[in-house]
């Protein structure tokens, strides 16, 4: 479904991904890891559109989308979200999954139909899948930090997606918030048959949801495998799981 | 609309040496706009007011003098720092419980400054225009192949690049604007490695309104002083900032001498729509360059 | 669909203010009817802005231009071409909408204070253009006395035509800031990032909500010249443009009817101050920085908190 090949991009002479690989198939769940500063964050930002790469494709579906800008990479059906919350905070809870789906159909220039009657079972539909219903019409800005992660999971889904990226989607989270991510998580890829990638630093939770995972390193790709494929490489032990395990600078 | 059809090339070049030493002024001004906004963040709306008030007491610190050459230099030299205090003042009172608004913000409360300083120069000064002579050996002008060139627009020329290499020095060669570039590049950054950004984004300021104050104090002798003179130099300014490249010095440079230059050669092409010619140049920059000519800071 | 748009209080409050409205001018002087009725104008300039400024987040630093240009374009429509004055109230906003399409294709590629700025010296040269142009536009003088009939030309006539304008567009406006085009619009000023990657074509909404608040900006630069009778450049300037700023902030711009409030406060001030002193812009610098430091969500933000903690912006 997706095929990142050896995908480049530099800032000023600074090469962020530096011919970094990843394959994507329909239903897999797949994890990047890699300690910081190995450029996961760029690579999906290469991904979704918000940076232009410097040299490689991304193909998607048979198409070449390197290089398209984020709102036509959004339509073609990739959505993502962000490892610093990244929500409308002065909008409610429900307006905040709204302004996707209302995207998602099209809708951003009717200018005289009230937005409040148009699309509401279906981002409400959505808000339940995430667990938000009840706090439908807070301002999104007041909820607590794991809510508004949640949300940014939410404000993806409402763009119906094929394929969604989550960028550590339990970073700050507390164990049970994380846990609850998690059961979304497997939610999404097992009921609604959504096909997930994501980055994570929690090692317990990657091992324990992704059938795919890669590992990077310096923006290059290590190993992409199974689980199992990659603990036993000795590639990946020596880079990452082996000494600069924990506390991955 | 009268076209002149035939210009003679000694009028292009005495345009063109009225138009530099006009640069000068507005290359002083807009520094100091470009280096309070490059490093503070600051859209200073009030930098004209500044000037303005430079200008209304050069005018009265040398007719204290009465006008004399004595009372010209030391108008030159304190004016200048009236402004300065004042701006000191503002500062620490005001702008530095703001830093971390947003621009929008900043930007009305500058225009909130500046509207009480106008306001307060009409208290001061009343609503008549005033006018200052240049010092005697200032007075008068020479000629250039046949075309009389003012003594004071050769003065200011000198100025200019006697004031931009102060800038070069101050900001590549002194530790403040070393540790002011830092800062317009990553504030945070200079905070941590436990530098008072408070007081470097203080002094910044300070020789930002300075510069206005300079400027002001430079064109007195040239044009009526008169309320309304900051409207029409500060939006020249910001302009003259924004195609140079925010927060690059020379960028305010290479901007003056572009809005210098389309003024004056514009007033020889076609007096009545000479005004337009400046708008005309920075519209094209920036159709061409949004971001300025050079590199800017933000 | 009128349901959703207004509840039952709104529904009410907003009638009572009409009906008072229109009932006024049977019992104040004439001065004050002159009043109102500009007030109206600047008012609908005031939410034209913050349909961009609040609900959309552009830095709109010089949206003055286009209600000038309104103005300029009606008072040339109607001393030059002979044809009715009522088509002239048509085209003018479709010449101001016009601009700010134009305007608005070189600037939103432009971020923020860039956006700002080059929108300042746009607007700048379609000012020294109008400053100059003596011939067309007289020049600084501008163009004074240009006839109306009675109908919209007497005071208590512009009055009451001021007002069915206004109230028209403030309800098309409001129409737009709860519509699908409104909530998106409302994403893009909170984070114009996420906005994109949700699927939304930035720019183009952008430019959309630049024409859109041209087009309402150019009706109160109609409105403007219905009640003065003439145009001058300063109807153009940038400080103009500022001060409609300062309006928006003082009523609250994350409120629908807040900028209209502002508006109203701001003229009965400049005329009140302006009764008792000339340095009625020390009196307004010095409110506009108290603002600043203490009332960041303006006034009517401040009272709807008060009434109601949970209140949100659309008021």
């Amino acid at each position: 479904m997706l095929h990142v090949e050896s995908i480049v991009k530099s800032f000023d002479g600074f090469l962020a991904v530096n011919g970094a690989t990843l394959k994507v198939e329909k239903g897999d769940v797949v994890a990047v890891i890699g300690p910081n500063g190995a450029g996961k964050t760029t690579l999906f930002n290469l991904i979704s559109g918000q940076l232009p790469p410097t040299a490689g494709n991304i193909w998607f579906k048979d198409e070449n989308i390197a290089g398209l800008a984020s709102h036509r990479v959004c339509r073609k059906g990739i959505s993502r979200s962000y490892q610093v919350v990244n929500i409308f905070h002065r909008l409610t809870v429900f307006e905040n999954v709204q302004v996707a789906v209302l995207s998602h159909h099209r809708k951003t220039f009717n200018i005289f139909k009230p937005a409040k009657i148009m699309a509401v079972k279906e981002t409400r539909k959505t808000l339940d899948s995430v667990g938000l219903l009840d706090k439908a019409e807070m301002i999104s800005g007041t909820l607590s930090h794991g809510d508004q992660k949640v949300l940014e999971i939410g404000i993806a889904l409402g763009n119906r997606p094929e394929l969604l990226i989550l960028d550590e989607p339990t970073a700050g989270m507390s164990p049970e918030e994380t846990a609850v991510t998690l059961r979304l998580m497997q939610r999404l890829s097992g009921d609604m048959g959504l096909t997930i990638l994501f980055c994570e630093h929690d090692m317990g939770m990657v091992f324990s949801i992704a059938n795919q995972i890669m590992v990077m390193q310096h923006g290059g790709t290590i190993i992409q495998g199974s689980p199992d494929e990659v603990r036993s490489n000795q590639l990946v032990r020596e880079a990452y799981l082996g000494g600069a395990d924990e506390c991955s600078v | 609309m009268e076209f002149s059809a035939t210009v003679t090339f000694s009028a292009l070049m005495q345009q063109v040496l009225v138009g530099l030493s006009r640069t000068t002024i507005l290359f002083i001004v807009a520094s100091g706009l470009s280096l309070v906004l490059g490093v503070l963040r600051i859209p200073n709306v009030a930098h004209g007011s500044l000037y303005m008030t430079g200008a209304f007491v050069t005018y009265t610190v040398a007719t204290l003098f009465g006008q004399s050459t004595l009372g010209f230099w030391l108008a030159l030299i304190v004016a200048p720092l009236v402004v300065a205090l004042l701006s000191f003042i503002a500062e620490r009172g005001l702008f530095c419980h703001l830093y971390e608004r947003e621009h929008m913000m900043l930007l009305l409360f500058t225009f909130a400054f500046s509207l009480v300083i106008g306001d307060l120069v009409k208290l001061v000064w009343g609503s008549d225009y005033r006018s200052l002579v240049a010092p005697v050996f200032l007075q008068g002008s020479f000629s250039i192949s046949g075309f009389p060139f003012p003594r004071y627009n050769l003065f200011l020329l000198v100025i200019g690049p006697l004031v931009a290499a102060g800038l070069w020095f101050l900001t590549n060669k002194t530790k403040i604007g070393k540790i002011a570039r830092a800062a317009a590049v990553d504030r945070e950054m200079v905070g941590a490695i436990g530098i008072n950004v408070s007081w470097v984004f203080a002094a910044v300021f300070v020789i930002g309104c300075y510069l206005a104050g300079l400027g002001g104090a430079l064109v007195a002798p040239t044009q009526n002083i008169t309320q309304g003179m900051d409207h029409a130099i500060i939006i020249e300014a910001f302009l003259i900032v924004i195609i140079g490249g925010l927060g690059n010095i020379w960028g305010a440079l290479l901007g003056a001498l572009i809005f210098g230059l389309t003024d004056s050669i514009g007033i020889l092409l076609w007096p009545q729509f000479a005004i337009v010619f400046p708008y005309v140049a920075v519209v094209t920059v920036l159709l061409f360059r949004p971001q300025g000519l050079l590199k800017s800071t933000w | 669909m009128f349901k959703a748009l207004f509840d039952a209080k709104t529904l009410i409050s907003c009638s009572v203010l009409l009906a008072l409205l229109l009932l006024l001018p049977q019992f104040l002087p004439r001065f004050y009817i002159y009043l109102f009725a500009l007030m109206f104008a600047i008012a609908l300039l005031a939410t034209s802005l913050n349909l961009v400024l609040g609900f959309g987040g552009m830095y709109q630093f010089h949206h003055a231009v286009f209600y000038g240009f309104g103005a300029y374009a009606f008072a040339l429509f109607v001393t030059k071409s002979g044809l009715p004055l009522w088509i002239g109230y048509v085209i003018a906003p479709f010449c101001s909408a016009a601009l700010g399409l134009v305007m608005g294709l070189i600037t939103v590629r432009l971020h923020q204070l860039y956006f700002g700025m080059l929108q300042i010296s746009l607007g700048s040269l379609v000012w020294a253009i109008t400053y100059r142009w003596y011939s067309f536009t007289g020049g600084d003088d501008g163009i004074h006395g240009i006839p109306l009939p009675d109908l919209v030309g007497s005071s208590t006539g512009a009055y009451y035509f001021n007002l069915i304008v206004v109230v028209t567009c403030l309800l098309l406006m409001y129409m737009i800031v709860n519509s699908p085009f409104g909530r998106i619009f409302q994403g893009i000023r909170d984070n114009p990032e996420r906005c994109q990657a949700v699927g939304v074509n930035v720019q183009k909404q952008q430019l959309t909500g630049q024409v859109l608040a041209a087009f309402f900006a150019g009706v109160a630069g109609t409105l403007f010249v219905t009640v003065e009778g003439s145009v001058f450049p300063d109807l153009m300037f940038w400080t103009l443009s500022l001060e409609i700023l300062i309006m928006c902030l003082l009523g609250g711009w994350f409120i629908f009817l807040g900028p209209a409030l502002g508006a109203a406060i701001i003229i009965s001030l400049r005329t009140f101050a302006g009764i008792y002193t000339e340095y009625w812009t020390l009196i307004l610098g010095i409110v506009l920085m108290l603002l600043i430091f203490f009332l960041p969500e303006g006034v009517l933000g401040l009272f709807l908190k008060k009434a109601d903690p949970a209140a949100k912006r659309e008021g």
